[in-house]
């Protein structure tokens, strides 16, 4: 699929190993055709992330992540995902505070044989983020670097990249 | 020289001066007063002193060294050293103490290593302090050898007068800024100026002698019991040493950004447990009490033994107004100078 | 009410190694904190609205010590809340509550005066007033217009599970937070553009964080460590604000509200706009208010295999 904007958004999903990163091999090895916005990180369980970790996605410059699990009572190690949703869902209540649309952060469970849900799942949510278009950032460089680099700049002429 | 700068007139300089130059200034903000880096439309505080100090001018909180970079995996990266830019900074409402706290820093800096970034950015630096009219109950820089009109540090001295500022340049630095034709001719307010400065020395609390405090601190190196009365309530964070103007300790690290890495010098706090662990995992002030001990005593004892005598404290009284659970500097040094009677 | 607490120390204080609770700190207007060791500390214990710290941030680091802690309502929610999580022994505590009018925001108590705090010569409370003498001029200040925030929004005045309480039990009245109200209100961007403009001013003196009853990895923090590398050093919003996600989200289902992070910070950012906004999601998704119940489970360390108010998220 191609999305409707050309430019390609940074989309991280966090897969668990026994469903979801297996739900999205099975879509590759049916050759369901998929938008190539996301990139995949393979962790042991849902319950192995860490809310952090969407957090740092997101405050780093993703413009939307993805976690995807086994279906709730079906995680390979009983109860991973049980925990999980109970984060995940904690999280994706808070964002609204943080300034972050929730809508950037999504999180589902996906089988090992759902490879058509997992086409599903990857293209309607890089079809909203790419409707949401790329995300706002907070500044990365300290108010006296960035004055640093502000200040020639204001200057004009001595300014590298003004000519 | 004296100069006039009226009160309605403080804006307009700070913007004239900000075209040429970075300004730091003490910036109200979300109920809190802070030195920022100017820009037009912010609002300048100086009816009370700002909670950070302007040690940024000099010594900013995240100072970026080198630059590396590296344009693909096989190719040899490239080395470059970000010395700051040079521009003039004003400092602009500092108050004297804060203009005097960088000094602290000159034997560090530039004694028997020379660090390049200090260097600049305080050739670069000109502190236009502000004389406080009223010490608060924080204050005591009569104690550690400034005064609320101290020009130690400072390039231009702002009096406040009827109307607005006696501006009188201390500095050679300082008398060119004078020059600006916002400036206008002081007169007969130089009198008024000294009858204020006269007035703000002498509504000062009575002095703490600290001159045994080295000797004494020493004493107490070693006394465990001491130093954990003495830290019991602390929390050991870091509004203390990131509040002060003299406190100069930072760390080194390394920012990698893939194929781009920066390395970079950020403000330290010793009241840290990671200020002093080891490599091996050991940790020599392994306690809060070890820590303020070495917060104390760096201060009013290594410091001064060292640097002929100088307190590395300018009695701003920020540790003391701004520890969220009180902690007193000056408590604790009387406390060890009373010791045992 | 400070007569009947210091009698209950003095009666308690042979079998502890100390009590901790206020005296007067540098000035009129600051109390701070104070470790009775002996009697002849107790003349200097003092209570009422500067008593604002949430002494229980001491007791984690007093572990296997007999201690004995002074604590408003909010403040006995962090004991029982570091007992259920076993990072205290609750038999090693011994809980002096009161039940408290409430103590005093310094940053509203300085809008309310006519110069800074560091100007006060003398300070007076007549029951719910403030009388002050600040840089020449006489001032007279009500406690309820320079309450601290989380004492209007307060539902436990009493203090919880205590082993000696002292003074008048009070009814709660709790009453919306005009300024969380101001900010819910604000639109998503103009959120973002608040942190990135108030984090532009913190120094990560991580003051909230050391403040924090309910933070207790001190000295192994994930934001100082170098490997995993969670935090870069530079102060950037971004970096910043990162902080306060850390500072958050380990404190979900945990935070007790005392808001000795937002009292703490010398550039006063208003950290539990953070704080209120999760516990609102703890509170109804599981129904929890942290620090309430003793013997409680915290909601992030349990789960329930059909969840009552999580869908299944189906797509």
């Amino acid at each position: 699929m191609s999305a409707s904007d050309s430019r390609e958004l940074r989309i991280v999903g966090f897969l668990c190993n026994w469903c979801s990163y297996g739900g999205a091999d099975t879509a590759g090895v049916a050759r369901f055709a998929q938008p190539t916005d996301l990139r995949i990180i393979r962790v042991p369980c849902s319950g192995r992330i860490d809310p952090l970790f969407i957090v740092r996605a997101l405050v780093n410059g993703a413009d939307g992540v993805l976690v995807s699990g086994c279906h709730p009572r079906d995680c390979h190690y009983a109860e991973g995902n049980f925990y999980a949703r109970r984060r995940l869902e904690t999280l994706k209540r808070f964002l609204d505070a943080t300034g972050i649309d929730p809508a950037r952060f999504e999180y589902t469970w996906v089988s090992a044989s759902e490879g058509q849900r997992w086409q599903h799942v990857v293209t309607e949510f890089t079809r909203r983020i790419h409707a949401l278009g790329p995300a706002p950032l907070l500044r990365h460089v300290s108010d006296g670097a960035w004055f640093d680099a502000a200040a020639p700049a204001a200057a004009g002429p001595a300014c590298p990249c003004h000519g | 020289m004296d100069r006039f700068l009226a009160a309605s007139q403080l804006t307009a300089l700070a913007d004239d001066l900000a075209q040429t130059g970075p300004v730091l200034a003490p910036i109200a903000e979300g109920g809190s007063v802070v030195f920022r880096w100017y820009r037009p439309g912010m609002r300048i505080e100086l009816s009370r002193m700002a909670s950070t100090s302007p040690k940024a001018a000099t010594f900013p909180q995240t100072e970026p060294l080198l630059a590396v970079r590296r344009e693909g995996e096989a190719k040899t990266p490239t080395v470059e050293a970000t010395l700051p830019p040079r521009s003039r900074t004003v400092v602009l409402g500092c108050r004297p103490c804060g203009a005097r706290g960088k000094e602290i820093f000159g034997p560090v800096f530039l004694g028997g290593v020379h660090d390049p970034y200090f260097a600049r950015r305080r050739e670069d630096a000109l502190f236009m302090a502000v004389v406080c009219t009223r010490p608060e109950t924080t204050c005591f820089c009569t104690s550690v050898g400034g005064g609320p009109a101290d020009t130690v540090g400072v390039d231009v001295l702002l009096i406040p007068v009827e109307g607005g500022f006696v501006a009188r340049s201390v500095t050679a630095a300082g008398e060119k800024v004078l020059a600006h034709a916002l400036f206008a001719e002081a007169g007969a307010r130089s009198a008024e100026a000294d009858a204020v400065i006269a007035k703000a020395n002498a509504a000062m609390p009575p002095q703490d002698d600290f001159r045994t405090a080295p000797e004494k601190l020493l004493a107490r190196f070693d006394d465990k019991d001491f130093w954990e009365r003495q830290s019991a309530k602390c929390i050991s964070c870091g509004a203390c040493t990131y509040m002060c103007p003299t406190c100069y300790c930072f760390n080194i690290t390394d920012d990698d950004l893939g194929l781009e890495s920066r390395r970079i010098r950020t403000w330290d706090n010793c009241m840290s447990y990671l200020f002093t662990l080891e490599g091996s995992g050991h940790n020599p002030r392994p306690t809060k009490a070890h820590r303020l001990k070495n917060r104390v005593s760096h201060k009013f004892s290594y410091y001064p033994t060292i640097h002929s005598g100088t307190i590395a404290c300018c009695g701003c009284g920020r540790c003391i107004k701004h520890c969220p659970v009180g902690v007193d500097i000056r408590a604790i040094v009387r406390a060890a100078q009373e010791y045992g009677g | 009410m400070v007569e009947a607490l210091k009698t209950a120390i003095a009666e308690r204080l042979a079998d502890l190694e100390m009590v901790i609770g206020w005296e007067m700190g540098f000035d009129a207007l600051h109390a701070t904190p104070l470790f009775i060791r002996e009697e002849g500390d107790l003349h200097r214990l003092t209570l009422g609205p500067l008593a604002v710290h949430n002494l229980a941030t001491y007791l984690p680091g007093l572990k296997g010590k007999k201690v004995g802690v002074v604590v408003k309502g909010c403040d006995s929610r962090s004991v029982i809340q570091l007992a259920n999580e076993g990072l205290i022994k609750r038999e090693d505590i011994t809980v002096f509550g009161l039940c408290c009018d409430g103590v005093i925001s310094h940053r509203k108590l300085r809008e309310a005066l006519p110069a800074d705090l560091g100007f006060v010569e003398q300070a007076t409370w007549h029951s719910d007033r403030l009388q002050a003498v600040v840089a020449g001029h006489a001032v007279e200040v009500r406690l309820q217009d320079i309450l601290a925030d989380k004492c209007i929004s307060c539902r436990y005045p009493n203090a919880l599970a205590a082993d000696v309480l002292v003074g008048a039990a009070r009814t709660p009245a709790p009453q919306p937070v005009p300024c969380q109200d101001a900010f819910d209100a604000l639109p998503q961007a103009e959120k973002l553009a608040f942190w990135e403009a108030t984090m532009a001013r913190c120094i990560r003196c991580y003051a909230c964080r050391n403040a924090c009853p309910l933070c207790v990895c001190r000295d192994h923090c994930i934001a100082t460590t170098r490997d995993p590398l969670w935090l870069g050093q530079e102060n950037s919003p971004a970096e910043n604000f990162m902080f306060q996600m850390i500072h958050v989200l380990h404190l979900a289902g945990r935070c007790t509200e005392c808001g000795e992070c937002e009292r703490s910070c010398p550039v006063d950012i208003p950290l539990l706009l953070l704080r209120r906004s999760m516990n609102r999601v703890t509170e109804e998704l599981f129904d929890y208010q942290a620090g309430t119940t003793p013997g409680q489970t915290p909601p992030l360390l349990t789960f329930q295999v059909e969840e009552a108010r999580i869908n299944e998220r189906g797509w």
